[in-house]
């Protein structure tokens, strides 16, 4: 079924927004940067009779630090991540994957809460979040709830995110000063490209030089985005090594085929992915790099 | 509907139905044609537009999203004399321009792109004109011309500015 005319309106709080998508009389959708649902809108898959824009909500539209957690609204573009100085200095993780997306003009439209609740595989900012253990702030229309990140997206294309409800914003806790983050991602070309595997890492060091956390994230790679635990145990209490960060991408490779199964694009995935977990454990540990 | 914004610093109001991109409203209501439909589906830069101070694909942009905001387009970009200004000249002098269909998107992106950097280092300018495809002159010559605008309007060459 596809709907060929549509009406919009604008709305101006996030309960505003929840009751407009309530509205039994349309089928609503969400309308943020409309990065996304305008390019499906040019296909032709129109799915809904009304766009509620929440992209202009006021309390979607800030950045923002709340004790030892930053908070990130929603509707917040993929290029005021990038430039804002709370971001740069605590979530630079964040930003490296915020620059790692699209163009500039993708960039100054996309926003952080539509590409969690449009739930891509390749979302670039997922990783970011879930390494960064960011936990969604979802207004409905019983009220509001918080969910980790990791299980708002639930597969491809799937979310948890109850009928009618709206991310109001991310809080995304401030990691130890000591913490040391990387964001690698990987795509056809340089910009504009989708991404086909993507990693997120964090971690630090405890003051015998053994790694007291790490934080491995790959994006594009399982159907829900997730910590690899296997590939972490490598390391935890470790001195980091070049035989141990291996160890941790064949670690890693060895858990994505678990999790996926042989797929086509697992001859790839399976060389590409530990390269990736190797590289950016390097970096978070402090390692000489290796091209 | 009816939408009422600034349009090239003009206070513009026009009935548009609701569902229509922003490209479709300057094209197909105001018959503003500067602004090119490439691929509606924000891969090729050619319909960009300065929203609000930031360059975007108006492709992807919902014609009601611009209610109550600025838009910037090609034919707002110009020399004071009416004609075409220094970035604009320095296309033509650079021979940036072959078929000609980038050139208003790459216009508006570098615009912007001198704008907020001010003297853009080569990288910069790489990376501001990221979003807009050209299938004639391989680039090249497109960031020379604003390389060229760089050095006129008082920047350095990228070499003594490092040293």
């Amino acid at each position: 079924m596809s709907i060929k005319h549509f009406d919009y309106v604008r709305a101006s709080s996030c309960a505003e927004a929840v009751a407009l998508l309530s509205d039994p009389t349309h089928i609503s959708r969400p309308l943020a940067g409309g990065t996304d649902l305008m390019v499906l809108r040019h296909k032709g898959e129109v799915q809904w009779d009304r766009l509620v824009d929440i992209s202009q909500v006021p309390e979607m539209r800030t950045i923002v630090q709340q004790g030892e957690a930053i908070v990130v609204g929603a509707a917040v573009t993929h290029a005021e991540i990038v430039e804002h100085p709370l971001i740069q200095r605590y979530l630079p993780l964040l930003a490296d994957a915020c620059h790692s997306i699209g163009s500039p003009q993708i960039r100054n439209r996309g926003t952080i809460g539509g590409n969690v609740a449009n739930a891509a595989a390749c979302a670039d900012t997922l990783p970011a979040l879930v390494c960064l253990d960011a936990v969604a702030r979802i207004v409905t229309k019983d009220g509001e709830m918080a969910v980790p990140v990791k299980d708002v997206v639930v597969g491809p294309n799937r979310t948890s995110l109850p009928a009618a409800s709206v991310i109001r914003d991310f809080v995304i806790p401030i990691p130890p000063a000591q913490a040391r983050m990387a964001f690698f991602k990987i795509g056809r070309r340089q910009v504009q490209s989708i991404s086909r595997l993507s990693l997120a890492c964090l971690g630090w060091l405890d003051a015998d030089g053994r790694v007291a956390e790490v934080r491995i994230v790959p994006g594009a790679c399982t159907p829900q985005t997730q910590r690899f635990d296997q590939a972490e145990a490598v390391m935890l209490g470790q001195v980091p090594t070049e035989e141990l960060v291996r160890k941790a991408g064949q670690a890693g490779a060895v858990q994505m085929i678990a999790i996926t199964g042989r797929r086509w694009s697992t001859p790839y995935k399976e060389l590409a992915l530990p390269a990736l977990i190797e590289r950016a454990l390097r970096k978070v540990f402090g390692l000489p790099e290796v091209r | 509907m009816e939408i009422r914004f600034t349009l090239n610093g003009k206070p513009t109001a026009v009935d548009v139905p609701p569902d229509i991109t922003l490209l479709r409203l300057l094209r197909d209501y105001l018959d503003m044609t500067g602004t090119k439909c490439g691929c509606e589906i924000g891969e090729c830069g050619a319909c960009s537009v300065i929203l609000d101070g930031e360059v975007v694909n108006s492709c992807l942009v919902l014609a009601p999203q611009v209610e109550g905001r600025r838009v910037v387009t090609i034919e707002g970009i110009r020399g004071p004399d009416g004609g075409p200004n220094d970035l604009q000249e320095a296309f033509i002098e650079a021979g940036a321009i072959q078929c000609g269909f980038c050139t208003p998107g790459m216009v508006v992106a570098a615009t912007v792109l001198l704008r907020k950097h001010g003297y853009p280092t080569r990288e910069q300018i790489i990376e501001g004109i990221s979003g807009n495809l050209c299938r004639c002159t391989g680039y090249q010559q497109i960031v020379e011309a604003i390389q060229m605008t760089v050095l006129r309007r008082g920047g350095l060459p990228e070499k003594e500015e490092h040293a």
